[in-house]
């Protein structure tokens, strides 16, 4: 687990804390990021997990580490222990449960006492639900507290990179900062041995029969 | 920390707003921060420099995992076929959509099946020596398509490629036995005549018994 400020990898790292009610998104979003996977299963987090998240840009590769925080009461542990040398942030709410964005300006709050002055992302999460409870127009805290703020789906990727994009131009100062193609190195070759194929497809069979996670006609982009 | 033309700015916005869709996607209302670190522009380099684009097409891609018995998303974005100009080696690349990461990157060899996904002519599942972090991992890959035409284009591309390796390596099988089969004569002949009179002989008893078995075959027939 790395440690507030210290640089673990030879390219610039930052502590980014993410905060909000219990059930907004905020580990399926890093889970995402982390793996590709859509997580449907509620798990709570207790206390803090931290997840290191790498994005490669025109300006090199940067990390975040992502300090996933329980948004449940019960669960949150040290609770503004976890801010403590946070260098950026995201406060997500779920916009179809209103209270959780009631409650933004307390999670607001509660991180800006510990962490003054840092480039903060006001995420609205599940816009793909069709019944939305907090309207686009209706989110307007952060006009008021200066944050940025992006409707996001974790389910369906819409706008899932722009929170760390718009992070990263404000830490580095430089608006043209963009994501590019990470270096796709040359695989090895591999001495394929019959015992390991043969195993190999007998996994194969058995995964031919389940049955995709969204296995239906839905667009993706 | 506002500056002065920032309420007019807001007004606008404000009104342009609608129910279906956030304004301005991309205004940015956050506070002026000092950054904390300054970075410099570097090379780019995607790995892909030397090779020829054989497929490219937009998907969907899922790893299985074993423990849990279930497919699991890996990325959406482009799934490409990549040939090496100087090596010829072909691999497949698949980057994720928007952050550009690498979600498959493995070579396609002659041993790789493709085989229809059950129930979905969408899709198709294979099983590959992965090397998308930098370290090869096996994994069970599925991936889907928009439409049964790409997922077909996709099937037979790499049908045809693994054809055609499994050819080049029979091809070279056959041409290390020859090899094979030259140093082993070069070797008898340095043995000098003795062993090669053995050698010599030995075919003939064997055909002798060839043609007794015949004979025995032929009678029984005819009983």
């Amino acid at each position: 687990m790395a440690l507030p400020n210290q640089q673990t990898v030879d390219y610039p790292s930052f502590k980014l804390v993410i905060v909000g009610d219990g059930g907004t998104g905020k580990t399926t979003f890093v889970k995402r990021h982390l793996t590709g996977e859509f997580e449907k299963k509620y798990e709570p987090t207790i206390g803090v997990e931290v997840h290191p998240l790498d994005f490669f840009t025109n300006c090199g590769k940067i990390r975040f580490y992502c300090w996933d925080t329980a948004g449940q009461e019960k669960f949150g542990g040290l609770r503004d222990g976890y801010y403590i040398h946070g260098q950026c942030a995201i406060i997500m709410f779920d916009v179809t449960a209103r209270l959780t964005y009631k409650n933004v300006p307390t999670w607001h709050r509660d991180l800006c006492r510990v962490c003054e002055n840092i480039p903060i992302v006001l995420c609205g999460n599940k816009v793909d639900v069709k019944n939305r409870q907090v309207k686009a127009k209706q989110v307007t805290f952060h006009r008021k507290k200066n944050l940025q703020y992006y409707e996001i789906s974790a389910k369906s990727n819409y706008n899932f990179e722009k929170p760390f994009l718009y992070l990263a131009r404000k830490l580095s100062g430089d608006p043209n900062l963009h994501f590019v193609e990470s270096p796709a190195l040359a695989p090895p070759e591999v001495q394929i041995d019959l015992v390991a194929q043969q195993q190999h497809e007998a996994e194969l069979a058995e995964a031919v029969a389940q049955p995709l996670p969204d296995d239906d006609d839905d667009a993706f982009d | 920390m506002a500056s002065t033309t920032e309420p007019t700015a807001l007004k606008r916005e404000e009104e342009e707003e609608d129910d279906s869709k956030p304004s301005a996607e991309d205004e940015d209302t956050g506070a002026q921060i000092a950054p904390i670190v300054k970075l410099q522009e570097v090379a780019v380099t995607t790995g892909e420099e030397n090779e020829d684009v054989l497929l490219d097409l937009k998907a969907k891609l899922y790893r299985f995992d074993k423990e849990a018995n279930q497919w699991k998303e890996r990325g959406v974005g482009m799934v490409k076929l990549l040939k090496h100009k100087e090596t010829s080696k072909i691999r497949l690349v698949m980057r994720q959509n928007k952050t550009l990461k690498i979600c498959a990157n493995h070579l396609v060899q002659p041993t790789m099946s493709v085989q229809e996904h059950q129930g979905n002519d969408k899709s198709c599942v294979w099983h590959a020596a992965d090397f998308s972090d930098g370290e090869l991992k096996q994994e069970t890959f599925c991936i889907r398509f928009p439409s049964v035409e790409n997922c077909k284009s996709f099937k037979d591309k790499i049908e045809e490629i693994t054809e055609s390796l499994s050819k080049v390596s029979v091809e070279s099988a056959e041409e290390a036995d020859a090899a094979a089969n030259l140093i082993e004569k070069l070797s008898v002949e340095e043995k000098g005549k003795e062993v090669k009179t053995e050698t010599k002989e030995e075919p003939a008893p064997k055909e002798e018994k060839k043609d007794e078995t015949e004979k025995d075959e032929k009678s029984g027939d005819d009983k």
